[in-house]
């Protein structure tokens, strides 16, 4: 039982959706598949007065377009997106990044659109606030952070910890945002402010409506990792995505694109390490050099009680894995055919 | 057939409910039908109620347990259209209309399920908090896949915790159950 009041709405569209939104002003919520609403709302870190329920919307299949982009509908549950047939073969990166997220039951219940949606965490922030016996946070309407009480005023160290949103960043996806005013189109990695208090450059009444992955072009590799303790039912230490162009040479890399997530307040791209990569042969000694560039600029936020001594090092090493792995995957395919 | 009847589910007991944002406002009461292990049963709920406080408190089947409430250890694990869904996080209004199967619904009067004889066989029960998550979620596993590896039961069974450690009986288990050659019954 949630311990406040509330009332709950089902829509027919998502149109319908964004308009009670709308008329709501900030005192509705939507709810996808509430893995991550619902307990906020146990906790009462969010204490909307509706909920406007998305399950009444069926998501269309993911489907390929004619230019050989791929759209996925943002209510297309986790589970459905790790099993699709058509998302493993086409962007499976995507489907090994669902695939990592929670446990079984939460990919069963968890959407697309709600993974990127989600509350950023702190370990003092997700407890109910009746146990904490101290003031608010800033999170919460308050005065102070208490896990870092020498932050500038009005500054959030919590951390977004989607598995998903580095791969998308990765593969350079957009997202089709609908509005009261209609559809826009934005990059994914355009959605994270980087202010912990307001994490997603969305106004209360947008909804996320499809993702858009570009179609792969020739020599495309890729390599993803969910740093984590048990490998299971958890959020990682570190999320590495990794997106290589390589030459026909097949070790020439001609873009590059690297994405840490569960490190800050959205994900993080190194450029500078990136652009160390490209237009290089790609050896081990060069992507080593990356992994500790990126593991120096990214500057990590203590998080879930992992210091950022470890999580710098764990960024290293296991980004340079990453590379490492992507590296293998492009000479196995190359080998395969 | 137990008769179905309309049961009030009123949290508040008659004292003054907490209201939430909207000062004043007082949530709709609504009249959901539920078919648990294929019987209807119609529940008013308030939308704050969860699933598993209406298995439980409502309809009375204590099978499913409710543990930490927040989605993390899989206790409440329930099939929901035959999809494993943790029903200390779903709202019980959202489940209008569907299909739900508990723990209960797995024996067929006195005769247990696959999974079940295998769970007993292998002594995959220690204190049994877990066991109907883990049964559920073991059941559905093996009704999508119904010749899963060690991975991928452990890839189906990874949202369930179990504290006293019985995770090698319990994956020994679903093997037997998928009756593959590669486990040992224990005891018959």
């Amino acid at each position: 039982m949630i311990l406040f009041d509330f009332d709950y709405e089902r829509a027919d569209t998502l149109e319908q959706a964004v308009a009670l939104l709308a008329r709501l002003q900030g005192d509705a919520r939507a709810l996808a598949g509430g893995t991550d609403l619902l307990p906020g709302m146990r906790m009462e870190n969010i204490r909307p007065g509706l909920l406007v329920s998305l399950s009444g919307i069926e998501p269309e299949a993911p489907q390929v377009l004619a230019d050989g982009s791929i759209r996925i509908d943002a209510l297309t549950r986790l589970a459905t997106l790790e099993n699709s047939e058509l998302v493993r073969r086409v962007v499976p990166m995507l489907a090994q990044s669902a695939h990592v997220v929670g446990g079984n039951q939460i990919r069963q219940m968890g959407t697309l659109g709600g993974n990127l949606c989600q509350e950023v965490r702190c370990l003092h922030l997700d407890q109910k606030h009746d146990y904490q016996f101290v003031a608010p946070c800033y999170k919460r309407g308050g005065t102070c952070c208490y896990p870092f009480p020498r932050n500038a005023p009005e500054v959030c160290w919590s951390v977004y910890m989607s598995d998903i949103a580095p791969a998308l960043i990765a593969l350079n996806a957009q997202v089709e945002i609908l509005g009261e005013t209609g559809t826009r189109r934005i990059d994914v990695e355009a959605l994270f402010t980087g202010n912990g208090l307001k994490p997603l450059a969305l106004s209360q009444a947008e909804l996320l409506r499809a993702v858009l992955i570009p179609a792969a072009a020739p020599g495309f590799t890729w390599g993803f990792h969910k740093s984590t303790v048990r490998g299971g039912l958890e959020f990682g230490m570190a999320v590495l995505a990794v997106a290589l162009q390589l030459a026909e040479d097949g070790r020439t890399c001609t873009d590059a694109r690297i994405v840490v997530g569960a490190v800050r307040e959205g994900p993080v791209r190194p450029v500078a390490a990136e652009r160390s990569l490209i237009g290089k042969t790609l050896d081990e000694e060069r992507m080593e050099q990356a992994a500790a560039d990126t593991s120096r600029v990214v500057n990590p936020l203590p998080h879930h009680g992992f210091s950022k001594r470890h999580l710098m090092d764990n960024i290293r090493v296991h980004l340079r894995r990453t590379l490492a792995r992507a590296l293998q995957r492009a000479r196995d395919q190359e080998a395969g055919r | 057939m137990h008769e179905t009847g309309v049961v009030m589910l009123d949290v508040s007991k008659g004292k003054d409910v907490r209201v939430g944002a909207v000062a004043g406002a007082q949530s709709r009461t609504r009249l959901i039908s539920l078919c648990v292990n294929g019987e209807w049963h119609e529940v008013a709920v308030k939308p704050r109620i969860m699933l598993v406080e209406v298995i439980r408190d409502t309809i009375g089947l204590t099978g499913t347990k409710a543990s930490c409430e927040s989605g993390i250890c899989g206790a409440c694990t329930v099939l929901i259209e035959g999809r494993p869904v943790l029903a200390c996080i779903t709202l019980a209004v959202e489940c209008d209309g569907k299909q739900i199967r508990t723990v209960e619904g797995l024996a067929e009067g006195e005769k247990l399920s696959v999974v079940q004889e295998a769970f007993l066989d292998q002594g995959a029960v220690q204190c049994g908090f877990c066991t109907p998550g883990m049964l559920m979620s073991a059941t559905a596993l093996l009704e999508r896949n119904p010749k899963p590896t060690r991975q991928d039961i452990n890839k189906a069974l990874e949202g369930n915790l179990c504290r006293c450690t019985g995770y090698n009986a319990i994956v020994d288990a679903v093997l037997q159950a998928s009756g593959q050659e590669n486990v040992k019954p224990v005891m018959k």
